[in-house]
């Protein structure tokens, strides 16, 4: 008979490698894991080429089409019409209801001049001009609203220094300043608003790498019933769970480091030029491990998770929810661009977010800020492993 | 060997187990009969220490099975209700990895789980991958990695479920084998002619407690009929829920 002491650690070293390599023969992760490497980047570059392209489209001004503008009132202002037509604005018959053409989005933008122009400019005094458009519209629909009224305020500027140098005034008495505006942004740092996903797809891919695992390891094998005779082994429960939540670790983590690899081989063989952004070695390596607390988190969320369903079915139904969990912080990502400080990166999935993001773009984070962040995402990780822990003693477990 | 005294467990209102007291001695082979729910499963998942008793105690080698889990454990061989095995793993991985968790390890192991194909009729198998297997060669396998570190003790439940006659066979001879080893064997059934055909000493447990105990012939000798069958059926007052 054998009964021989075995330490905890080899108690758990043999059950995280025996998950490691029955997952390895399983399908389904190999499959999660292999779309991670060829679909996040493919989803990626799919979005930057079509954002690429609809705002070269849209600011190209020398090669664009005359922006069509409706005018009302032409005869009123033949100069100010003659000036649009230089500026590439091609003037046009109005519609015969222009308000409702506009919120029914035929035109962005109508110009409506009355019949009091005319006069009003002749006595030098301020002649009014309606510009008729809809502010709900936002994004690239705006570049021609803003291109008609930076036209006219052109003009309004010509006029008026006209106007002073008639009356014998130097035209920059009435421009006390003058702004000069310098952009410092790397071009890093500009393709940041399509960094936004990143964080999105990244979370998903790390949950979704170890979704499985989680599954199988837990209710998949209660529902096969193999749960009670390992429980029946000389090993306490607790390094069961903790092996079987490390083997769902060592699959998260490498999903999220093949989803790396794929994303600095994208950027640098894939022709895109809105962005210009190389992923190498080095921002790998810092995101891999800046993320790493939070795959103990989500892993040590889906294990929790999955220990207390009956079945397969039941655990993959809820785990497809709390897949979801870590991607609510990021929602902010979205609105508002946060500037990694104390106040966000305690954080769990959020402050990784905004790691990603800034390091994408080249821009370097507070080592404290990145401590804080793996450390309050670690301090989640415990917390939830230990609850795992408590769930897994019950004897309910057996089911 | 394993001592049984008093044990009671409840779920809410239902009591599963409500004062059962056994003894089963080493080489020798007992065996807990009863319809299905008579509380056989409950009371041996107390005794692999799955559960945890409401009242009474469970000994096996002298070891409290409340207290001393991990020793209980190494010197007892499960075989559970259901008998999941790894369908990704061979055979003999499934095999290995228990072992292993008992401290086993090499050439030992190796051998050992050689000597378990063997005797269990495992060769044609034993590489290959779990899935796709029948009940009967997973029952194999799953007995092979409950017995791989060769416990003392040996605890079956049900296990010839769902084995057609060869299997049945085979295994009848495996635990005759283990009892003429001098390992305690204890298992559960609700097939009379099984438990007759086999057992030294027979617990017939009925509604959580238990009805009669004793060798076959005190049985018959207790209950008056001559054909041990009978005598169960006496005993437990009903026919229901045996076969």
């Amino acid at each position: 008979m054998h009964t021989r002491k075995i330490s905890h650690l080899s108690s758990l070293w043999i059950i995280l490698r025996k998950e490691v390599v029955d997952n390895a023969r399983d399908r389904r992760t190999l499959t999660t894991m292999a779309v991670s490497i060829v679909i996040f980047p493919l989803l990626m570059f799919g979005l930057i080429w079509f954002l690429d392209k609809t705002v070269k489209e849209e600011t190209d001004l020398v090669n664009a089409p005359a922006l069509k503008l409706p005018v009302i009132g032409a005869e009123y202002a033949p100069n100010l019409i003659n000036w649009l037509t230089q500026n590439n604005i091609e003037v046009i018959k109005p519609p015969a209801d222009p308000e409702m053409s506009i919120s029914k989005g035929e035109y962005r933008v109508i110009l409506f001049i009355g019949a009091d122009y005319p006069d009003s400019f002749r006595r030098g005094a301020t002649a009014p001009l309606r510009l008729i458009h809809d502010s709900s519209i936002t994004g690239l629909e705006k570049i021609g609203f803003n291109t008609v009224q930076g036209a006219i305020l052109a003009y309004s500027g010509q006029i008026a220094s006209l106007r002073l140098s008639a009356r014998g005034v130097n035209p920059e008495t009435a421009n006390p300043i003058q702004v000069n505006v310098s952009d410092v942004a790397s071009p890093q740092a500009r393709s940041g608003q399509v960094l936004t996903m990143m964080p999105y797809l990244m979370i998903m891919f790390i949950m979704a790498g170890g979704m499985y695992l989680a599954i199988d390891t837990t209710a998949g094998e209660r529902e096969k019933g193999s749960l009670e005779p390992l429980l029946t082994q000389p090993v306490k429960r607790h390094i069961v769970l903790l092996a079987k939540l490390g083997a769902t670790i060592v699959f998260s983590s490498l999903t999220l480091l093949m989803v790396l690899i794929g994303l600095g081989l994208a950027f640098r063989y894939l022709p895109v030029d809105i962005i210009s952004i190389s992923v190498g070695i080095g921002k790998i390596t810092t995101l891999f491990i800046a993320c790493l607390p939070f795959v103990f988190a989500g892993c040590a969320l889906m294990v929790l998770v999955a220990s207390f369903t009956k079945s397969y079915k039941e655990a993959q139904s809820y785990l497809g929810i709390v897949m979801l969990v870590p991607t609510l912080p990021l929602m902010s990502l979205a609105f508002m661009s946060p500037e990694p400080s104390f106040s966000n990166m305690w954080v769990p999935a959020l402050s990784q977010g905004v790691i990603i993001i800034e390091t994408l773009k080249g821009e370097t984070i507070a080592l404290e800020l990145i401590g804080l962040s793996m450390i309050c995402s670690t301090i989640l990780a415990a917390a939830l492993s230990w609850l795992a822990i408590k769930l897994y003693q019950r004897e309910r477990i057996l089911g | 060997m394993i001592e049984v005294s008093n044990l009671r467990k409840y779920f809410g209102s239902v009591k599963a187990v409500d004062g059962v007291s056994f003894r089963a001695e080493d080489g020798k082979i007992t065996g807990l009969l009863g319809p299905n729910g008579a509380g056989k499963s409950t009371t041996l998942r107390i005794l692999y220490t799955a559960f945890r008793p409401d009242a009474g105690s469970a000994l096996i080698d002298n070891l409290d099975v409340t207290i001393d889990k991990l020793a209980v454990r190494s010197s007892i061989g499960v075989l559970t209700h259901g008998a999941g095995i790894y369908e990704r793993l061979t055979a003999y991985e499934n095999i290995r990895y228990f072992g292993e968790l008992h401290g086993m390890s090499g050439k030992e192991l190796k051998i050992r789980i050689g000597e378990l194909a063997e005797l269990l009729e495992m060769n044609d198998f034993i590489r290959r991958r779990a899935k796709g297997f029948s009940q009967g060669q997973k029952t194999k396998v799953a007995l092979a990695r409950a017995l791989v570190h060769n416990p003392k003790n040996v605890l079956l439940d049900e296990p010839t479920n769902g084995l057609d006659i060869m299997a049945t066979r085979g295994l009848r001879e495996v635990i005759q084998r283990l009892k003429d080893a001098g390992h305690c064997v204890l298992f559960s059934s609700h097939v009379m002619q099984e438990v007759a055909a086999l057992c030294d000493e027979i617990v017939i447990i009925a509604n959580g407690a238990v009805a009669a105990s004793g060798s076959p012939d005190q049985l018959r000798a207790d209950t008056g009929q001559t054909s041990l069958e009978d005598a169960f059926v006496k005993a437990i007052g009903s026919e229901e829920g045996l076969i």
